[in-house]
């Protein structure tokens, strides 16, 4: 049989136990060993005496896997920005920043979801983690949505997908690994999820304010804040702010020089403000903790996902799945753009049933050199290229359209991640009831891809000034 | 707390034993935790060395890479019992009684399976770059201060190692709900709605153990 | 009989030594005999060595410095100022210790034959920020350097902080680093230069050495035409390399540096000289001390390759 064949018998064996309700981290190292045992013991033709032999040599290459990927510096930064979420909402910054949005917006049809959505978006710019952001504001934003008559599922779905934009807006993890994953500027990449993020956030509150006006008992306008009480608002939710300019050093330095840091580094030092924010508000022992063994959770679940993932990805790699793939692709005679577009129709499949960094790892080395290649290859000049800009800004454009698909996955039954967490935080729901809520933005999300296909400008313009 | 399931105790050798490998497992998850925060100290030394003393700690990435494994790997076990590792629910969620715990038998035993060929192919690793007639007892170092690698390579056969103890209760606490077809099995975590129901039910007073 | 070659990055001319060998390889053996080769999807350049070992792939490459401790021998190549002065000089001293009984056992650990080295110039500095003007302005400078520079770029108060090639280039742009020193092909694939400010022309601490193995079952259970095809391919291969390097990477690099204006710093001699003095002996020794009290006849490598280089002037 050839590798390519025991590639794709194995896929659908991984499959299987996904929907079967194994758990996907473990389902895919699963299926990444018993790929790497028959593809050595094909090597040897299948011999009985010869099993032990690639067993032995499947389970030790299996075995580099989790040790080697996991100690990398570039991915240390998913658990300090997973911290800063955590230790965020014990510092009252959450709290803070929602009461502000609240007072400011909240006079509009839909008012306390508008604000909760702004609220996420402000809070994006301190978080990395979509997880996180969504764990915190179900704490804070749902009880106070309830209090005034939402529909429970929806208020649910409201802060699943304002999670999500802790993603495009920086800091974010996942842009990073994308960055890393492709070998790309961290921080041109970084910029350019800024305005696409907050567009997002926009074309959520339009959505939230046309359901607002047609849909009957939905959760009224909040009115009545006096501007004295507006303005007082604001100061609580400023310390925000210093957390939001230390970051942005580190990624990118307004004023010409060098960056203070890598991106990682910028994580650990926002969460360290925000950990002396935090120990200021009046933090505890016992709340540090909290905050520590929730990052910890967190953190060693996406990391089990990653080592898993990457188990079948050095499987991939033997059974030389990735150069199959690109050549069939570049070879297709179809018309480039309607290639991404099924490309980004194939995440919104996959995103279904994988958690975002797992589906990122395991698809970029394969697609992203073949849409680099649609595009003209990595140095093309943008006159030259298929969708009109040079290789470095066709990396950036596709990873906010790959991102912004990721989070997407996040609310998306039947494994959004986000809406797990909500219904985890939230004993009245369940994970039903959030998937439930949060169908509307499914639209939204789909409206803003589009645009973005469409006007790549939206990502690009801010990073080609960098 | 997000993301915490149910888990329902009683006074069986099983309940006991799971509450007992909880301790363990509770440990090595705040490691895992303190060694994020041990993190986030190691940047602040490092950048405000090198912006304000212009003087880099030495060997900041290879302590990183240290620290990576200490971070990713010590909670698996206790967020394997808290039933925190995502997976697809839609048949489990159908399924209720025998069945459910068949497969959930099946599901269990092979990640059983897979961590114990994985304690084994990382023990492979570790050994690799330990001898114990070599300085340090290392045959693997790191790139700019030479530290040995060993330690940290030794983190993830242990930690799979109580993940496979963790499972193995999880297929005896299955197991024992099959055989005695219980309605709500002891020891392991409940599903979303199921969850919901028992916690209902218990009026949230016994075994919502966070 | 097909073969798994584990290398990283992307081609360039750091590999082509290895494109060649199987290019030669088939055409010898009539297509009995083929080398697959994988950039990056067989392992992680840090644990090629380990995969052979276990025997997941039969020919591999990686870089001594990477690991000091999984291949203490050949790092003696590694040494700074050992004052090599071409591929040609480079490929001689690598094989010469390559040959060497205690090497041969040192690799044998891991079921490694050693094949063929992929000889590289002297490392230079790339940077961004301010350039180092003097030996004394690299105090407290992060560059990214391994094995044998780095040691010697400690001496100077530098500090080495190091990573992966492939991780290199996110390091630089994001500050970790200010400075890498590479080879040039180097420099120019793993895009250190897109971003630099600086590069330092003559600074030549030394260089890397970066083998290409084969796994000695592997190599052993080849019918006598196929080792034949492999072994016999290897001159012809570096022949290619060297050719490659000299003629193609070089002419491009004067021109890479010009076209996005990277100044060339030079320093003087008797900066080289201070810097030499400051360096080189000192590592030596201290590399001789380690890897004999590791078991390793260390003076009698050390001797080895400088007295080969000494015999050249
Ligand atoms: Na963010
Ligand atoms: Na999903």
């Amino acid at each position: 049989m050839e590798p390519i064949e025991i590639g794709l018998i194995v896929s659908a064996g991984m499959l299987v136990l996904v929907i079967l309700g194994m758990r996907v981290a473990f389902a895919a190292g699963l299926a990444g060993l018993v790929g790497l045992v028959w593809i050595f013991w094909a090597k040897r033709g299948y011999d009985s005496e010869q099993f032990v032999w690639a067993l032995t040599v499947a389970v030790k290459t299996a075995g580099q896997v989790p040790h080697s990927k996991v100690s990398s510096q570039a991915l240390s930064l998913i658990p300090t920005f997973i911290l800063i979420g955590y230790l965020a909402y014990y510092a009252g910054l959450t709290k803070a920043l929602f009461e502000a949005a609240k007072r400011w917006l909240a006079w509009v049809p839909g008012g306390l979801a508008v604000s909760t959505v702004f609220a996420t978006a402000g809070f994006a710019a301190v978080s990395g983690a979509s997880v996180a952001t969504s764990a915190v504001f179900a704490r804070i934003a749902i009880p106070e949505m309830l209090a005034i008559g939402y529909d429970k599922r929806f208020a649910a779905g409201v802060v699943a997908a304002g999670g999500t934009l802790a993603s495009l807006i920086p800091p974010s993890a996942i842009l990073v690994i994308y960055a890393i994953i492709v070998e790309q500027d961290v921080g041109k990449l970084l910029l350019a999820g800024f305005i696409p993020g907050v567009f997002s956030a926009i074309i959520y509150a339009m959505l939230i304010i046309g359901m607002a006006m047609t849909i009957k008992g939905f959760g009224p306008p909040v009115s009545g804040f006096t501007w004295r009480e507006r303005f007082a608002s604001l100061p609580p939710a400023l310390p925000i702010v210093i957390v939001v300019f230390t970051i942005i050093f580190f990624v990118y330095n307004p004023f010409g020089g060098d960056a203070f840091g890598t991106p990682t580094e910028g994580g650990a030092i926002g969460a360290f403000v925000v950990f002396v924010m935090a120990v200021w508000h009046g933090m505890r022992w016992s709340e540090l903790k909290d905050s520590l063994m929730e990052t910890a959770k967190l953190t060693v679940m996406i990391f089990t996902i990653i080592w898993g993932v990457l188990i079948y990805v050095r499987f991939l790699g033997f059974a030389q799945l990735p150069d199959a793939f690109s050549n069939w692709i570049t070879s297709l005679t179809v018309s480039p753009m309607l290639i991404l577009v099924c490309i980004l129709l194939a995440y919104a499949v996959l995103g279904m049933f994988m958690d975002a960094i797992g589906m990122l790892l395991l698809t970029l080395p394969v697609v992203y050199p073949a849409v680099m290649a649609l595009n003209g290859g990595e140095l093309v000049s943008a006159a030259d290229s298929t969708f009109g800009m040079s290789g470095p800004m066709c990396a950036i454009w596709f990873g906010i359209l790959v991102v912004k698909m990721a989070e997407f996955c996040l609310i998306t039954p039947p494994i959004g991640l986000n809406c797990f967490v909500v219904a985890g935080v939230r004993d009245d729901l369940t994970v039903q009831d959030v998937f439930r809520g949060v169908t509307p933005f499914f639209l939204a999300d789909a409206a803003t891809i589009a645009l973005l296909v469409a006007f790549p400008a939206i990502v690009l313009w801010l990073p080609s000034q960098a | 707390m997000a993301g915490s399931a149910l888990l329902l105790s009683d006074d069986s050798t099983l309940s006991k034993i799971d509450q007992s490998l909880n301790k363990v497992e509770a440990f090595l998850a705040l490691l895992s935790g303190l060694a994020v925060f041990v993190l986030m100290l190691l940047a602040v030394f490092s950048v405000s060395g090198r912006n304000f003393f212009n003087q880099p700690l030495p060997g900041y990435v290879d302590w990183i890479e240290q620290a990576m494994p200490l971070i990713a790997f010590m909670g698996i076990a206790y967020v394997q019992r808290n039933g925190g590792h995502i997976r697809m629910d839609m048949v489990v969620g159908a399924l209720r009684g025998r069945p459910l715990y068949l497969v959930e038998i099946i599901t269990t035993l092979a990640i059983l399976i897979l961590m114990i060929l994985l304690v084994w192919g990382t023990w492979a690793h570790f050994l690799r770059s330990f001898d114990f007639s070599a300085i340090m007892w290392s045959r693997d170092s790191s790139m700019d201060i030479a530290l040995p690698i060993w330690p940290a390579k030794l983190l993830a056969p242990v930690a799979f190692f109580t993940l496979c103890l963790r499972l193995v209760l999880q297929i005896w606490a299955y197991g024992r709900a099959f055989i005695r077809n219980d309605e709500t099995p002891i020891a392991v975590p409940l599903i979303a709605d199921a969850a919901a129901q028992a916690a209902e039910e218990a009026g949230h007073v016994s075994g919502h153990d966070t | 009989v097909e073969w798994n070659v584990s290398v990283w990055g992307k081609r360039r001319a750091f590999t082509e030594h290895v494109e060649k060998l199987a290019e030669l390889v088939k055409e010898k053996s009539g297509g009995d005999f083929t080398l697959n080769i994988s950039y990056g999807g067989l392992s992680k350049n840090r644990e090629n060595l380990d995969g052979i070992s276990i025997g997941a792939f039969e020919m591999a490459q990686f870089c001594a410095g990477y690991h000091r401790d999984k291949n203490p021998s050949i790092t003696v190549l590694e040494l700074p100022f050992l004052g090599v002065s071409s591929l040609e000089q480079e490929i001689e001293l690598s094989m010469a210790v390559y040959n060497h009984p205690a090497v041969k056992d040192d690799l044998s650990r891991w079921n490694a034959t050693l094949l063929m080295p992929s000889p590289l110039p002297q490392y230079n500095i790339v940077g961004i920020g301010d350039a180092p003007k003097s030996l004394e302005e690299f105090k407290g400078l992060t560059v990214r350097a391994t094995g044998g520079i780095g040691a010697a770029m400690k001496t100077i108060g530098a500090v080495p902080t190091s990573m992966s090639a492939t991780e290199v280039r996110q390091a630089m742009d994001s500050g970790v680093v200010k400075a890498v020193s590479f080879a040039p092909h180097a420099h120019m694939s793993f895009g250190t230069i897109e971003n630099a400010k600086w590069w330092t022309t003559n600074l030549n601490p030394g260089t890397v050495n970066c083998p290409v193995v084969v796994n000695t079952d592997a190599l052993d259970s080849l019918s006598d035409k196929n080792r034949e095809a492999l072994l016999g391919s290897v001159d012809e291969s570096l022949a290619h390399y060297v050719d490659y390097y000299n003629n193609k990477t070089m002419k491009a690099w004067g021109p890479a540096l010009e076209e996005r204006g990277i100044e060339k710093i030079t320093f003087t001699d008797d900066q080289i000289a201070s810097f030499k003095e400051a360096a080189a002996a000192p590592a030596a020794k201290a590399w001789i001390e380690d890897n004999t009290a590791n078991g390793l006849p260390a003076q009698e490598l050390y001797d080895l390759v400088t007295g080969m280089i000494a015999a050249k002037k």
